[in-house]
């Protein structure tokens, strides 16, 4: 039985018998459903939703309900490893900015360490270009050695293969131009004044 | 000691290696770094580093007193002396001989000729962009946007870190003096900035902007008589490339190079030929530059609050006085009354027309960069007659000689480079900035070998230097 005189005499069980509060404002001039007074007696809302739901929808596929995740299994040595050496507090403003002056100094190391294996020939190039003295020439002497064994081992093949490419590039001409074939107009330009490197 | 250079690579790390060691006391860091500029800037002219300190014992003097003057009368006096004894360094070393020059002619025509005393002074390389920076601190002290520096040290260091020293940035107190207070904070994002703009700017300078300037702009403006329209057209789209590539390559390596030392720089460039007018063009070229003359110069003469008409002449004597900042030439000062011109023409347009847009963007785009083109040939050319024997030729037709495909690649390139996303190096460095070091050191090595393994052998000095 209900609380209103219009309501049927059978229960309208197992349907609802209280609608949850809408999100939205009435309408103008709509009145309060039957169920008005219900609504004030309604469950609070955390206790709604706290409600199990029914996994049964008539109009949902099997494939569309969530499904528990699956448990991940444990990494028994990861575990083992975080046991032996538990992780350390997170660092601190100091310490991240330490580690990224680390990060930095490493990458300027292995790039100085790259270019001395890959590209000594600059160094040549460069000794080679100075007033004789006595740093210039014990430079060029350990280059010199230096850049021997890096070509028995290759490491100069980078560096050759690329300037090989650019060159041909470099003096490619046009099919009708008047230069091609006679070096290009090097032959026309006037000096340049250029600081040795 | 240039830039892409051995001996500045060897220079540079020994002060990034050291300035880090120092990073417990930041007083003995500043002091290490100023030394280093010294030696840094003795390498062109050691007689010279007695100017720089003397400047900036000048301009700390004039900011400390200023700053402890309790009337505005005095407080003016001193900021108008300090800028007057800045303007007095720069007009004896820069502008004494092209003055006395002219006004020996001058003296010629009407009659009064008379043996001037005409000495030959030795341009300090970068003494513009020093003594702009004295001007910028003193009235900034003076007008209070920037408390005076706390030691004769962090103005010495102002003036004088070697990253924009000889060739700008013109790095405002403002800007660097608070980084100064205490020991920087170098981050992985900084570094990769760093380390991309130090690459860019090495692949600019001494791959486009040498080859175009040895085999191209260089023969073709020595003697241009020798050369028809199609080699003219070339050699002045060049010059515009090189003039980019070199100039911005310099800010670019300044900004990476202090970077990586842990303190941040203003940026100089913004693709700058992709500006749609003139006034846009200086919002991307030269910025720290453009934006000097607008604070210190436009905006002190009225800028444009006193109607249409002192606004354009405003606007017109500050390019005219910025092109003659660039050189002691007419043709330097012909360069800024173009652009000062042509500002003056958009700003009429503007009043008649108001916001409405009378010409697309990219006939603006086109236009804007051709005017800009011409007022290379004055920048490049030696004297007048240079300049119009090239424009002369512009109309001469005769078979190109000069172009080859890789510097017609050369110049298309550097100025589709000007289509790059916006801000695609710091993208980049973003995007870069997790890698492992061992990833990152590779990747750098690697793109310094490669642009190693193509440079010229040799290197000319930046355009800049001379200003």
């Amino acid at each position: 039985m209900t609380d209103r005189p219009d309501d049927p005499d059978t229960p309208l069980a197992p349907f609802p018998t209280a609608l949850p509060q809408s999100p939205f404002p009435p309408l103008d001039g709509e009145t309060a459903p039957y169920l008005e007074q219900q609504e004030i007696e309604a469950p609070p809302a955390e206790a709604v939703v706290a409600e199990e739901v029914g996994d049964w929808i008539e109009t949902a596929d099997a494939h569309d309900l969530p499904t528990a995740p699956e448990p991940v299994p444990a990494n028994p040595l990861l575990a083992l490893g975080r046991f032996a050496f538990p992780p350390g507090e997170p660092p601190d403003e100091e310490g991240l900015a330490a580690r990224d002056r680390r990060w930095t100094s490493r990458v300027i190391v292995v790039a100085t360490v790259f270019l001395l294996i890959f590209n000594i020939a600059s160094v040549q190039n460069w000794t080679r270009q100075q007033a004789p003295g006595w740093v210039t020439t014990t430079v060029d002497r350990l280059a010199e050695v230096w850049s021997e064994q890096m070509a028995s081992l290759g490491a100069d093949r980078p560096r050759e293969t690329v300037r090989e490419g650019y060159e041909r590039a470099r003096e490619a001409r046009w099919s009708a131009s008047p230069l091609a074939g006679e070096g290009g107009p090097e032959g026309r330009m006037s000096g340049t004044e250029t600081q040795t490197r | 000691m240039l830039f892409p250079t051995l001996a500045f690579g060897v220079f540079f790390l020994f002060v990034y290696f050291t300035a880090w060691s120092l990073d417990r006391e930041n007083g003995r860091r500043k002091l290490f770094l100023l030394l280093a500029s010294w030696v840094f800037y003795a390498q062109w002219d050691w007689r010279f580093v007695g100017l720089l300190i003397a400047s900036a014992v000048l301009n700390w003097g004039v900011a400390a007193v200023i700053a402890r003057a309790d009337q505005a009368g005095r407080r003016k006096l001193w900021v108008g002396l300090g800028v007057a004894a800045n303007l007095l360094i720069l007009g004896v070393f820069k502008y004494y001989g092209f003055f006395v020059e002219q006004a020996g002619e001058l003296l010629a025509r009407v009659g009064w000729e008379r043996d001037l005393p005409l000495l030959e002074i030795v341009l300090p390389v970068g003494i513009s962009f020093f003594t702009f920076q004295g001007i910028s601190y003193v009235v900034d002290v003076y007008r209070g946007r920037t408390p005076p520096a706390k030691s004769l040290l962090d103005v010495m260091l102002l003036m004088s870190f070697f990253p924009h020293l000889v060739a700008g940035p013109i790095v405002r107190a403002s800007d660097l003096l608070p980084q100064f207070d205490r020991v920087p904070r170098l981050t992985r994002e900084m570094a990769a900035h760093g380390f991309l703009l130090i690459g860019w700017g090495l692949f600019k300078k001494t791959v486009i902007a040498s080859e175009l300037s040895v085999r191209l702009v260089d023969p073709v403006f020595f003697d241009p008589s020798a050369y028809g329209a199609l080699d003219l057209t070339a050699a002045v789209y060049a010059y515009a490339v090189q003039i980019y590539c070199d100039f911005s390559a310099y800010s670019d390596m300044a900004i990476g190079t202090a970077a990586l030392l842990g303190y941040s720089f203003p940026r100089n460039f913004d693709q700058p030929y992709r500006a749609k007018s003139m006034q846009d063009f200086w919002r991307r070229w030269h910025i720290s530059l453009s934006s000097w003359l607008r604070d210190y110069l436009y905006v002190p003469l009225g800028g444009g609050r006193k109607g249409l008409v002192r606004s354009c002449l405003n606007v017109f004597i500050t390019m005219l006085l910025g092109g003659l900042w660039h050189g002691a030439a007419w043709t330097f000062v012909a360069w800024g009354a173009l652009h000062g011109g042509v500002q003056v023409i958009e700003r009429l347009g503007r009043a008649a027309f108001g916001d409405r847009k009378v010409i697309p963007t990219w006939i603006g785009v086109i236009v804007t960069f051709h005017i800009v083109c011409l007022g290379w040939i004055l920048f490049r050319s030696e004297s007048f007659p240079m300049a119009m024997e090239v424009l002369a030729g512009l109309g001469r037709f005769e078979a190109a000689t000069m172009v080859t495909p890789f510097l017609l690649t050369l110049i298309v390139g550097g100025l589709l480079m000007h289509w790059l996303p916006p801000r695609a190096v710091e993208g980049i460095a973003t995007w870069l900035k997790p890698a492992p070091s061992l990833t990152m050191g590779l990747l750098v090595g690697a793109a310094l070998l490669l642009v190693e393994a193509v440079r010229p052998d040799g290197v000319a000095p930046f355009i800049y230097f001379q200003f």
